[in-house]
């Protein structure tokens, strides 16, 4: 079976301790035996550090055909961030926004955001939201996000975290694109509940990694009970249906 | 380096009964899980029953241990607000029921877990030389920071934080928690549910395997893959025998076979 690993990382930023180079992530995907994963900073890009989208797409050239890459942006720049991930889609082959409120602490649906997710949907390109258990990144907050963009295809990253699965499920039964991703949320039971209430196509596979294990997540989904069609559809068909679609 | 996965464990932290918040386990479906998963004991507590009452519960955690004296060893439950009759159970627990140590949830009893109510209780487990599990990382209730300054009021009690005494998807809370295991000894971190799983690589690191200890939280989380946490760890197999046994059977008093 093909598995996409549809969330993880790597970036090198001294200035905040972090050091996971694209070969860390090769090595646990290796291990894990997932063909492809979606790469993303921990940094915001435009920000005070320079080079971050240019680190993405440095690693993408680098391993073709295993790396996939999203731009992490902050919606605070405006217009110079729409630029800037427009950029990334047609000039670097990125194939996704990712957003993580927490680092630039604004609400999801605020204006800037939602400029932000106008651009990628007019692009078609997927926004992947970190959607956790905290201020600016529950579900509820993110749904607002989706129900103002109705033709933005949302990813709920860690699809509520701890204790907000239920809301990611809730708000995704009544906004059609919104999809649920499994990284991190550690209960196998809830990717089955997901499937039964929302169906397969409604969910992707993501690990997280490196700082969460990959080979450790893709057991997760598969103590979840599912049928092999579904299972299909978590790693690999579901995904690669969404970034079909980007640029085109 | 990954290094074995076939490790036999004893987890920590499993439950049986049936909960308030929807949750339940037999004490057969347990050990049935157990034997599926390669896992020879467990140290069971109980759920936060419909009936909000501790002591059936903690009498039904004592029957599962005398039915199953090789397989189970059990911890006590209380609610810290019914104050001197909590004090009570407790003893009740150790003493007539010979379970072996005190669990505490302070999200589900409603306490901060620095709070000054639950001194007598630590003072018994202290003067014992018993643990304390304690359900970590619960915002408001057993924050990193609250558990270390638990920890830092009673050093000679060994307090087992579950989750590694933090609950952020974010990863907001790892430096807490780190903050809070480097400054106080007596704190062990239990792997349930843990993010990530470089945290309890990097701990193993710079504070040794011997301050981490495999936990379920089963059924509120899935004992089988709680294991794989520690079996596919990038660690030595010493370490993870230390993780995922003896740790355990040290600090809980279990036989050692």
């Amino acid at each position: 079976m093909t598995i996409i690993d549809s969330h993880t990382h790597i970036d090198e930023a001294p200035t905040y301790g972090w050091f996971d180079p694209p070969e860390t992530i090769i090595r646990l995907l290796d291990e894990a035996e997932i063909e492809q994963a979606i790469v993303m900073t921990y940094r915001d890009a435009p920000g005070p550090e320079e080079r971050v989208i240019e680190y993405i797409a440095e690693a993408i050239q680098r391993y073709p055909g295993r790396l996939i890459g999203y731009a992490r942006m902050n919606p605070k720049y405006g217009d110079e961030a729409i630029r800037l991930f427009d950029r990334s889609i047609r000039e670097y082959g990125f194939k996704g926004l990712k957003l993580h409120p927490v680092s630039y602490v604004m609400h999801p649906a605020s204006d800037a955001t939602l400029d932000l997710i106008r651009h990628a949907a007019s692009l078609k390109a997927p926004t992947l939201f970190h959607c956790g258990d905290e201020e600016f990144t529950l579900p509820l907050q993110i749904a607002e996000a989706a129900q103002a963009v109705p033709d933005a295809t949302i990813i709920l990253g860690h699809m509520g975290g701890y204790f907000h699965v239920r809301d990611a499920i809730r708000v995704a039964k009544r906004l059609p694109n919104l999809i649920l991703e499994t990284s991190a949320m550690p209960y196998p039971r809830m990717i089955k509940e997901t499937v039964d209430q929302l169906g397969a196509h409604r969910l992707l596979f993501a690990s997280d990694g490196p700082g969460c294990d990959p080979l450790l997540e893709v057991e997760k989904v598969k103590r979840a009970g599912l049928t092999p069609e579904e299972e299909h559809l978590i790693f690999e068909g579901n995904i690669a249906r969404i970034l079909g679609e980007v640029g085109k | 380096m990954r290094t074995s996965t076939k490790l036999s464990l004893v987890d920590a932290h499993a439950h049986i009964g049936e909960s308030l918040f929807g949750h339940r386990q037999t004490t057969d479906e347990l050990l049935s899980i157990m034997d599926a998963e390669d896992i020879e004991r467990a140290i069971v507590m109980p759920l936060k029953p419909i009936s909000y009452h501790f002591a059936p519960e903690n009498d039904r955690i004592a029957d599962a241990v005398t039915s199953h004296p090789k397989r189970l060893a059990g911890f006590v439950r209380v609610a810290p607000w019914q104050r001197d009759a909590s004090t009570r159970e407790l003893l009740r627990g150790l003493d007539e029921l010979k379970l072996i140590g005190l669990y505490l949830h302070p999200f589900e009893e409603q306490f901060a877990a620095n709070e000054e109510l639950i001194f007598p209780l630590l003072e018994v487990l202290r003067d014992r030389s018993l643990p304390l599990m304690l359900a970590g990382g619960y915002p408001g209730f057993s924050h990193p920071s609250q558990i270390g300054d638990l920890a830092r009021q009673f050093p000679d009690v060994t307090i087992i934080a579950t989750h590694g005494g933090q609950l952020n998807i974010s990863g907001m809370l790892l430096a807490d928690a780190g903050r809070m295991l480097r400054s106080n000894p007596n704190v062990i971190m239990e792997t349930s549910g843990i993010y990530r799983e470089d945290f309890i690589e990097d701990t193993v690191a710079e504070l040794g395997p011997e301050r981490v200890l495999f936990g379920s939280n089963a059924p509120y989380m899935d004992q089988g893959f709680e294991a794989s946490r520690i079996r596919y760890a990038h660690l030595e197999d010493d370490a993870k025998r230390l993780m995922g046994r003896e740790n355990a059977i040290r600090i809980c008093g279990l036989p050692s076979s």
